[in-house]
């Protein structure tokens, strides 16, 4: 165990963890637009920065990206100055910028006070905030289906060359975890339609309703070594049936 | 290490777990939300259906992110929100139809389950016939399985 100070209170973490990770499980509120507890912490929004120093430190302290600064003995965090105040809202004012359409920026520039952003707004005006959270979820899936391209003010999430992803098993993770709903996904009771490419459902083979995509299923057949016969039900035939069968077991 | 256990014959169908399930973890006031189904499956055979708790869980085997964990004190499979990431993995695994996906109104949606509300599950609380108990189990019945 490591113990380190937060705003003055002993905490403690494993060794290999992040700040901003022990933080919150010490009930520490640190702004954070591009963190997600379930996959790899990238620091891409920064909103995160805390102050930190070290009585070795000969008095130097420095602002680093909580979520990406592994804890270390004796560490001393500060998540609240002035200092900090005045970062996260030049961070909040770019991410407006950036997306001044997208409702979840603009509660969060609201957070700082800023309505409209004093940056001249992107041309595109895009959704998406670059958190790369689309695309470390289809990491950690195990489709890698998804990549940033480019640098810059071009850089951009999306699929390889802008085509429809070979890799991509139209699970829906990517739209479903994206903070600003940047990501098209429609489906109806035949396709899921994402990223310009149609999976069809499989369907439940009592009643016929569409479950999870035929890519899916082939995908977490082969991750968890079961077939794929195994996926063939929806969740109410599946409680159906084991209501049938209990009830014959047990009185 | 107390059990759920679940007594069909004296279920009468009546949906207070149902109810008590949904209100206990908020649901935002959905009962169709509820962790625990009461069902009928023919006149006066009714069956209380919700997670096993499964030893071997395939819902934890299949999570990609670790954000199914066994609850050492409750014995239950927990959820754990920060961690999940909506795959739905879980909800094609489990193969009695006890994981749904819950939508969240500052998050993406994530998976939900029984969880034994911690060590005092509020179905056994409401349920009037005592088809619900946590209780700990008969001697007879703590052999290793």
């Amino acid at each position: 165990m490591i113990t380190f100070w937060i705003n003055g209170k002993k905490v403690e973490g494993h060794p290999g963890e992040m700040v901003l990770a022990v933080a919150q499980r010490h009930g520490f509120e640190i702004p954070a637009h591009c963190h997600h507890g379930g996959v790899e912490p990238f620091g891409s929004c920064r909103l995160c920065v805390v102050e930190i120093t070290h009585k070795d430190w000969k008095g130097w302290k420095g602002q680093v990206t909580s979520c990406l600064y592994p804890i270390e003995e004796g560490l001393e965090v500060t998540t609240e100055s002035a200092e900090l105040l005045q970062v996260r809202k030049v961070l909040a004012d770019l991410l407006l910028a950036r997306c001044p359409d997208a409702p979840e920026v603009q509660k969060l520039a609201a957070q700082y006070g800023i309505a409209k952003s004093s940056y001249s707004e992107h041309p595109d005006r895009p959704l998406c905030t670059l958190c790369t959270l689309c695309v470390r979820a289809c990491e950690a899936i195990g489709a890698s289906a998804l990549g940033t391209a480019g640098r810059g003010p071009a850089r951009k999430v999306g699929t390889p060359f802008d085509l429809p992803p070979e890799a991509c098993v139209g699970c829906g993770t990517c739209a479903r975890i994206c903070p600003t709903h940047a990501i098209d996904c429609t489906e109806d009771e035949r396709v899921r339609t994402i990223w310009k490419r149609e999976f069809s459902f499989v369907r439940c083979d009592v009643c016929g309703r569409p479950t999870l995509t035929e890519a899916y299923r082939a995908l977490l057949s082969e991750r968890s070594g079961l077939s794929v016969e195994y996926f063939k039900r929806c969740d109410q035939c599946k409680r159906d049936e084991q209501a049938k069968a209990f009830s014959q077991i047990v009185r | 290490m107390k059990r759920y256990i679940v007594t069909p014959s004296r279920c009468t169908a009546c949906r207070s777990c149902e109810l008590a399930c949904a209100f206990r973890h908020g649901s935002m006031g959905l009962p169709g939300k509820t962790r625990i189904r009461a069902y009928m499956i023919a006149e006066g055979r009714h069956m209380p259906l919700t997670c096993l708790q499964c030893e071997e869980a395939a819902c934890v085997k299949v999570c990609p992110v670790g954000a199914l964990v066994r609850n050492e004190q409750t014995g239950a499979v927990d959820v754990l929100d920060a961690k999940c990431i909506g795959c739905e993995a879980c909800m094609a695994a489990c193969p009695f139809g006890a994981m749904a996906m819950l939508a969240k109104p500052d998050s993406g949606p994530t998976a939900y389950k029984c969880d034994l509300c911690g060590g005092d599950p509020a179905c056994v609380l409401f349920c009037p016939t005592k088809a619900l108990q946590y209780v700990e189990p008969p001697r007879r019945t703590q052999s290793p399985r």
